[in-house]
């Protein structure tokens, strides 16, 4: 295990690098440059030379990159000359932010998924699994923004029961104590993963009951729920396990349209601002998170397959 | 400047106070609201205090606090809407609905001109800072000083002007006396030059914390640097004199507590104001709050209690704040006018709002006019269409005939639901202003597709309405036979009123045969796209046409002489457009007694860029909230004129 664990952090090291060349390379392509990107389309020559000599612009690329890997070593993400703030300052003020609204989402969709992806088979082919399955597909193929502006205009401006606004806090504790605020997001966000959620579930389950290792079960004697949730929910947990490994990155990344939509400028906004704005140093710095999350999510996934599933070992 | 603001368009840097949106105003009564002290006024009960919420445009949060800001942060957001709530400039423009010089507000009397116009004296009124020092003429150098030697930051600076072309200041008492190196046109220089100064208190003269410097106390002519030229052929201005690397000292030590964001409310830097209000919370998020300056020393005290800025992440977000009565001052999305303006038909600045979005009752809506006009640039040294794209647009009876495809009132009408003015020439046609002409205001190329056909057949086009015309005689086309009008124009795209005007336009060029291949981009990569080339041996010059969607806003440049403009070789005249008797007028616009006139008039018919229709903001008001009046067309803020009634 420990031998394999440092196997893929290597792998993981290597891919986060990778990423990082990737998006530096594509950052030497953008019009004008960063100094035109930071200083903007009144910038004389003097200033954009000027620009380019205190940070760096003026050697190579592949300086420019070795500088950058030496600084995120130091800790130093680099500074966001749009906003007026450290690359670091900025990912640490909206991280906080992203991660309850999506954290909060992805555990909401997790309980209430499973039951009523299991559900549905135990009811299988009955008016409730219609009624779920149908309801799932309309949630699923339900546009984020549509379902969070219904939800705002019905629930905040009309009945005024919740906030139009996410909490506008930075820290975790200012969040979490305006239920108010971000119950509607997380409502919004999690309505759309728990139908994806749950047809994994439902799938995945009746997969597994039409294994050899269920049929010897029930011949041993096993009643239905010792089946269902002792031998079958076990193993139909792999592809959800998957599936929250795969959600990490997203739970570090945000989601740009509730974002937008909620008015909580959380890490999907400031990375797509990043793009649209051609703010170098912070594009990469959303990047070089999301990588992280990306390999670190994959890791975690592998390592969780060992848990669950006994015939899955690492050495 | 960048505007940004009452929601509309992004226009370009300060030139570009600016945004694909125009702006967004919003302010509330929260009861946040104190004491009671009441008075009547004609629209019910005065009340003393309370809380002013006003709504920031999308994407346009206040960064930087230092009212020296370079380019990254020359902005509508930075400037107008946050700093010079502070700081104020020696001379405050916008009065109503105008652009002018407006005297009450300003911290100096008129300027008086004299010599020629070489010579320029300014006299201070007896503002005090709120550490209780007074304003004086030492704090106007002190702001000249830094600009002497970081002219290269500051991105007001157009070379051979301010301060370049001061040759000495003198002081005595109140006053300042500046000698000139050259004669300056009156209205130009208070305009465009002084309009730029924002006079410093000593409590800044700092080289870092109780470290104090030389930079402030020192003479103008003590302040001298040295200019190299880099292996570029750029410019490279070094300090020389104690004084001016004093200066030098200075200003990295501010710029670097301006990045400070969270510390700017309990900043002893940033605490000393002689504006009207001072901040008292500010988060990186954009939320600021900003309460009276008890020892403002101007004429309008302010009768709010808080004044809050609040950041919003889209124009939806803005809207529902706006329909939860969470903002006082705000601005409505084009796409939720519901009722479209009217004219009376006394001129395109007379403009009757629609009814308001149902939701929107408790606001009254006001349209907003920008101090700025709208346009795109042709690039006259593309290398583009086969190489031929420069030389076509070159010709002015194409660009006659290509402006005269451009329906403004039409797109107006359509797109922007009735918010929104042409443009005809380099001078705004509104709001109403003493500098537009009748020439300008007429439309020298009024809407005619036929027009548009005869120009190019005349001038030995082979013009296919639908198809692609192509030149058929070189001798009068002035390019190859065989050349195709065939053209790529990229735009900011993501709104729809611009993506629809662009697909409204490139159907109108289409009817004469004129291609336009439309691509649509960010923001960024369009402006950092529109900027001045040459071809050079193997690199290309080659872009055709590029619009950013908003054009220019004239600040801190309010007088439209078009020096950074049309002038050849001005850092934002991205097409390269270059005209010797343009430049001449210019100059006398500038250097000369010259009105607006011969230059204004003459640039509307040469048609430099392809004028465009402007869309103007649109601002929801409270109306609970009263002193707001019409909204200011450089969207500056003054909330100390506002006050909430019951």
């Amino acid at each position: 295990m420990t031998g394999y664990l440092i196997r893929r952090i290597g792998q993981a090291i290597i891919v986060v690098i990778g990423v990082i060349l990737l998006t530096f390379l594509f950052t030497q392509i953008i019009p004008g440059g960063a100094a035109r990107a930071a200083l903007g389309q009144r910038a004389t020559p003097s200033a954009i030379y000027r620009f380019n000599i205190e940070n760096h612009y003026n050697v190579s690329v592949f300086q420019q990159f070795w500088i950058y890997i030496w600084n995120v070593l130091h800790g130093n993400l680099g500074q966001s000359f749009r906003q007026n703030q450290s690359v670091r300052s900025l990912i640490e003020s909206k991280l906080p932010k992203t991660l309850v609204l999506v954290g909060l989402s992805t555990i909401f969709a997790l309980i209430v998924a499973v039951p009523l992806g299991i559900l549905q088979v135990i009811r299988r082919n009955k008016p409730v699994d219609y009624i779920l399955t149908g309801v799932s597909f309309v949630g699923y193929s339900m546009p984020a923004f549509l379902l969070g502006q219904l939800l705002i205009l019905w629930l905040a401006i009309d009945l005024h029961i919740f906030e139009s606004a996410a909490p506008q806090g930075d820290t975790v504790w200012q969040i979490l104590s305006d239920p108010r605020g971000w119950i509607l997001p997380v409502f919004s966000l999690s309505a759309i993963t728990i139908a994806g959620f749950s047809r994994y579930m439902r799938s995945s389950m009746m997969e597994q009951l039409t294994e050899d290792y269920i049929r010897t079960a029930r011949a041993k004697g096993a009643g239905p729920s010792r089946v269902l949730f002792r031998h079958a929910l076990r193993n139909a947990l792999i592809p959800i396990i998957t599936l929250l490994g795969l959600s990490l990155p997203a739970i570090v990344g945000g989601a740009i349209i509730t974002e937008t939509v909620f008015n909580y400028p959380g890490m999907g906004l400031l990375t797509t601002n990043a793009a649209t704005q051609n703010d170098v140093q912070l594009l990469v710095g959303t990047t070089l998170v999301a990588a992280v999350a990306t390999v670190i999510g994959n890791l975690v996934a592998d390592l969780l397959y060992a848990v669950v599933d006994p015939r899955v070992r690492y050495s | 400047m960048e505007s940004i603001g009452w929601g509309k368009r992004r226009t370009r840097r300060l030139g570009i106070l600016g945004a694909a949106a125009l702006v967004v105003l919003t302010l509330a009564a929260c009861g946040g609201g104190s004491s009671s002290n009441t008075t009547t006024n004609g629209g019910g009960t005065k009340v003393s205090g309370g809380t002013a919420h006003w709504a920031e445009a999308p994407q346009a949060t206040p960064n930087y606090i230092f009212p020296f800001a370079s380019f990254s942060y020359f902005s509508v957001a930075n400037l107008t809407q946050f700093q010079e709530l502070m700081f104020r400039p020696l001379y405050w423009f916008g009065q109503g609905q105008t652009p002018n010089l407006n005297e009450s507000l300003s911290i100096a009397n008129l300027p008086s001109y004299s010599n020629g116009g070489k010579t320029v004296k300014v006299t201070l009124k007896p503002y005090k800072w709120s550490n209780g020092e007074q304003v004086t003429p030492q704090d106007v150098i002190f702001w000249l000083n830094m600009m002497k030697v970081e002219k290269t930051i500051w991105a007001g600076y157009v070379p051979g002007t301010i301060p370049d072309d001061i040759t000495s200041i003198t002081t005595s008492g109140k006053t300042l006396t500046f000698q000139l190196s050259s004669n300056a046109n009156s209205n130009w220089f208070t305009y465009n030059e002084l309009s730029q100064i924002t006079p410093m208190p000593m409590a800044w003269n700092l080289t870092g914390s109780g470290q104090v410097a030389t930079c402030g106390t020192a003479s103008f002519s003590s302040i001298t640097t040295t200019t190299t030229k880099d292996s570029k052929g750029n410019d490279v201005l070094t300090p020389v004199s104690p004084e001016a690397k004093s200066c030098a000292a200075v200003y990295t030590y501010l710029d670097s507590q301006a990045k400070k964001i969270s510390g700017y409310a309990t900043s002893p830097l940033w605490s000393v104001v002689d504006g009207p209000w001072k901040l008292s919370n500010m988060d990186t998020s954009g939320n600021v709050t900003f309460v009276p300056n008890t020892k403002y020393s101007g004429p309008i005290k302010p009768t709010l209690s808080k004044f809050v800025e609040l950041p919003y992440t889209s124009d939806n977000a803005e809207f529902n704040a706006l329909a939860g009565n969470q903002v006082d001052l705000g601005y409505l999305p084009t796409q939720d006018i519901q009722s479209p303006a009217t004219s009376s038909g006394s001129g395109p600045c007379d403009i009757k709002p629609g009814a308001n979005n149902p939701r929107l009752s408790g606001y009254n809506i006001v349209p907003v006019f920008g101090w700025s006009i709208n346009y795109f640039p042709y690039n006259f040294q593309s290398t583009g269409n086969g190489g031929q794209a420069g030389k076509i647009f070159s010709q002015l009876y194409f660009r006659q005939a290509f402006q005269t495809l451009v329906n403004q009132p039409l797109y107006i009408k359509k797109i922007d639901k009735g918010y929104g003015v042409p443009t005809y020439g380099p001078v705004p046609v509104c709001p109403n202003n003493k500098f537009a002409t009748t020439t300008e205001e007429s439309n020298p190329y009024a809407y005619n597709q036929q027009k548009a056909v005869n120009l190019l057949k005349s001038n030995g086009w082979d013009v296919k309405p639908g198809g692609t015309t192509t030149c058929a005689d070189a001798t009068k086309c002035g390019v190859p036979a065989g050349t195709p009008l065939s053209f790529d124009l990229q735009y900011a795209g993501g709104t729809t009123a611009i993506d629809q005007l662009m697909q409204g336009e490139k159907s109108s060029w289409a009817q004469a045969g004129i291609q336009v291949n439309l691509k649509s981009s960010t923001f960024d990569t369009v402006i950092g796209t529109a900027t001045p080339c040459t071809a050079t041996g193997s690199t290309p010059c080659g872009w055709e046409l590029e619009n950013w969607g908003g054009g220019w806003i004239f600040a801190p440049d309010y007088y439209p002489s078009g020096e950074d403009l049309f002038q050849t070789g001005a850092s934002s005249n991205g097409g390269s457009y270059s005209n010797p008797q343009s430049d001449n007028l210019i100059k006398q616009t500038t250097q000369g007694n010259a009105d607006l006139a011969a230059f204004e008039n003459y640039v509307a018919k040469d048609l430099p860029v392809v004028w465009q229709p402007n869309a103007l903001g649109v601002a929801e008001i409270s109306k609970k909230l009263q002193g707001v009046g019409p909204p200011n067309p450089l969207l500056t803020l003054n909330p100390e004129n506002w006050y909430f009634t019951k």
